[in-house]
């Protein structure tokens, strides 16, 4: 008896009140439609900044500032604009050339990847040592100094700058606080990547150190003993038996490092002195180097954004497995 | 060779201002190739002893020797031993070749060497083609076989092993057992051994330290721990179902306790004389019913008694025995003075209520000082008479 019924309600009506009537029977098709609507929306806003950036790389310069980037389309007397992926001003894939001609671009992606990798391996290391010290060695006053490493995340990184560059600069030595009594004076570190790395180390570490010392402290005591007794030392077992099993976590703590330094300007485009590529002005530097006195090459520096994120887009494709089971891994277990 | 010895070993940890002693004044000897059980109750201090020896914690005071060398500050890398741990602790990011060649690879070995030291112990456990396998892929028996083969492939001079077969299944426990005291017949090493169960010690070692509060109680061959205990605490911790204890006093001829008397001649032992406080220790197996009294080398008088609660186990059947009028008068921990459990043949047409009477064999009752716990003697002489007449059953003795 029931079924003839259903069946003449689903035929019955319009596609709306169809549609309605089988989403009361399953609610499940509303909470995929949702699901749908909002990952649509997500998706649009992620990709559409970039989908935009590759616009205007291929546009000519001398239409970026006039028109509609909107193609017109005469319906029947009707005008109307559609966003269509082939923009009519033109297409000039050639900025994907000039970028690399007008300066040494590919100069300044080096030197974003150099600072980032040198950066990540010091933050790594370093930060596998006391997240070791912090996750699995019970001594007074762990507590305070855990939290006085991740103070250092608290504050401002631009609260920095103006003593670090003084030291840097090499000029004046360094005195214990309210005195005169000198203690050292820092080697000019201006133009160098030391003046890069060594505040990016200091300020990238609180993170890593509480990413790995959550995961270090996870690792079975046993395992640790067992490497030691099979002929490690703490050390040793350290980087044989617990990073490896850490992997995700270590994974984690790298990219996020990486990611960060790699797309760092504040600091760099500081201690750089000038944005050319021989004082070590990273992947920003460069891209804002297409803006001059009198012009500003927004086709170029979109360009030279699309090549500087696909570095990081394959970095992260490739170790986004890794990446999203240490993020979750580290908050749910235990 | 490799004799180990502990002198003087105690371990304090400073437990948030509580000071600990985990272990305490420990001496050892152990000659090369024994087989030794530390056993004792948890927190006895028996893997903190281990843990010295392998040097993974450091001890406060005392010294450490394997063979001749002093390794009391030694690095654990440094000290020519091997342990297997309860967890078992495979790395699991390596194959079982990886694991077991670890400690091989790590001193620098030639390839063929390792090769051929890996097959020799994959052999020994019998774990030939399963050198591919993870860790994770694998039982837990057969896990277990890995961490061993890890451990004998470096030849070491001291074999430590905490709890190895803590968990595994009934089944696999007693055959892993068998296994291990084959591997010592063939190694001839020095194997020492942490368990909390007092069959696995009994059954595997050529000694037994029995250990508690982090201090050696009695360390003897498994049967002289079972048979002379030293103290109380090795007497009910050796044996399984424990050993009864009954206090009670010493009298000119007999050991009164409040539900019967045994008799005695404290003459025929120097430190005892009446008046004294005693406890009487009688192992389930040495109490018999009343008609088997014939068969019992040195019988006690009939005791009556009220069966309680009968647990058969096959072989035998436990019966719980109320002795008096069935009240508990004092509960102590070790002194139920009016429980007796009792070993029968599982023949037996025993009811559970049932108004019997029982007899002891006088030959296998121990009596410790009730003071100190320390044994007194394992066999209780009467003064020269026939027993037969002078058993008294005392039901009421006030």
């Amino acid at each position: 008896m029931a079924t003839p019924t259903e069946q003449l309600d689903d035929s019955e009506g319009g596609p709306l009140e169809r549609w309605t009537k089988r989403a009361i029977k399953d609610p499940q098709r509303v909470y995929r439609a949702l699901f749908y609507v909002a990952m649509a929306f997500f998706v649009v806003t992620t990709l559409f900044p970039f989908y935009w950036l590759l616009v205007l790389a291929v546009t000519p310069r001398q239409n970026l500032l006039s028109g509609s980037f909107l193609p017109e389309i005469d319906l029947f007397g009707a005008g109307m604009t559609f966003p269509l992926p082939v923009p009519r001003k033109g297409f000039a894939p050639g900025s994907f050339i000039t970028i690399f001609e007008q300066i040494p671009f590919h100069l300044f992606v080096l030197n974003s990847f150099v600072l980032a990798i040198t950066t990540t391996i010091i933050v790594l290391f370093v930060a596998s040592l006391s997240g070791y010290v912090f996750g699995r060695l019970d001594f007074p006053g762990r507590a305070l100094l855990m939290l006085g490493i991740l103070a250092v995340s608290y504050f401002p990184p631009a609260a920095f700058l103006i003593p670090l560059f003084e030291a840097f600069a090499g000029n004046e030595p360094i005195v214990i606080p309210f005195t005169q009594i000198p203690l050292f004076t820092a080697p000019r570190l201006l133009n160098t990547p030391g003046s890069m790395v060594i505040p990016f180390s200091g300020l990238f570490l609180p993170l890593a150190v509480f990413i790995l010392t959550t995961f270090y402290a996870q690792i079975p005591d046993g395992l640790e003993d067992a490497a030691r007794v099979e002929g490690t030392t703490r050390l040793g077992a350290l980087f044989r038996v617990i990073m490896p099993l850490s992997a995700p976590g270590v994974a984690t703590a790298a990219v996020l490092t990486f990611i960060s330094v790699y797309n760092e300007y504040f600091f760099s485009s500081l201690m750089a002195l000038s944005p050319s590529a021989e004082n070590w002005s990273p992947l920003v530097g460069g891209i804002l180097s297409y803006q001059t006195q009198y012009t500003t090459q927004f086709n170029l520096m979109a360009a030279a954004s699309v090549v500087g994120v696909l570095p990081v887009v394959i970095l992260v494709v490739v170790a986004q497995e890794r990446i999203v089971s240490g993020l979750t891994s580290g908050a749910l277990k235990e | 060779m490799a004799r180990v010895q502990l002198k003087h070993v105690t371990k304090r940890y400073d437990d948030q201002g509580d000071v600990v002693t985990a272990v305490d004044d420990m001496n050892l000897d152990i000659a090369h190739g024994e087989f030794i059980c530390f056993v004792g109750p948890s927190g006895c201090g028996k893997s903190t002893t281990m843990e010295t020896i392998a040097g993974l914690t450091i001890p406060t005071e005392g010294e450490i020797y394997i063979g001749d060398r002093e390794v009391t500050n030694l690095p654990p890398k440094d000290r020519g031993i091997a342990m297997v741990f309860q967890n078992i602790a495979l790395f699991p990011h390596m194959d079982v070749y990886d694991n077991i060649s670890f400690g091989l690879r790590l001193r620098d070995y030639p390839q063929d060497e390792i090769d051929r030291r890996v097959e020799r112990a994959a052999d020994i456990v019998q774990l030939e083609g399963m050198l591919n396998r993870m860790p994770e892929e694998m039982s837990g028996g057969q896990r277990q076989r890995v961490a061993i083969a890890r451990a004998i492939v470096r030849e070491p001079d001291v074999f430590l092993m905490d709890e190895p077969l803590a968990n595994l299944d009934a089944k696999l426990k007693v055959h892993m057992r068998t296994e291990l005291q084959r591997l010592h017949k063939e190694l001839d090493t020095t194997i020492i051994y942490v368990t909390h169960d007092q069959e696995e010690a009994m059954t595997l070692s050529d000694r037994i330290a029995v250990l508690d509060s982090g201090q050696l109680q009695q360390i003897d061959p498994p049967l002289t721990c079972y048979n002379e205990p030293d103290n109380l605490f090795v007497a009910g911790f050796i044996g399984s179902p424990s050993m009864n204890f009954v206090e009670g006093t010493v009298t000119e001829t007999a050991i009164e306790t409040p539900n019967f008397s045994l008799e005695f001649n404290p003459s025929s032992v120097d430190d005892v004389s009446a008046g004294d406080e005693v406890t009487l220790g009688i192992r389930p197996e040495d109490i018999y019913p009343g008609e088997l009294r014939d068969e019992v080398p040195d019988p006690s008088g009939q005791i009556a008694a009220t069966t309680d609660i009968l647990e058969p186990m096959g072989d035998e059947i436990f019966a719980y025995l109320l002795l008096g009028d069935g009240e508990t008068s004092m509960s102590q921990e070790l002194a139920t003075n009016d429980q007796l459990l009792m070993s029968i043949d599982p023949d037996s047409d025993l009811e559970e209520d049932e108004e019997i009477e029982v007899v002891i064999d006088r030959r296998n009752v121990h009596l410790f000082d009730s003071a100190t716990g320390e044994a007194i003697v394992h066999d209780l002489i009467p003064y020269e008479t026939d027993s037969s007449a002078s058993g008294s059953e005392v039901e009421s003795d006030d």
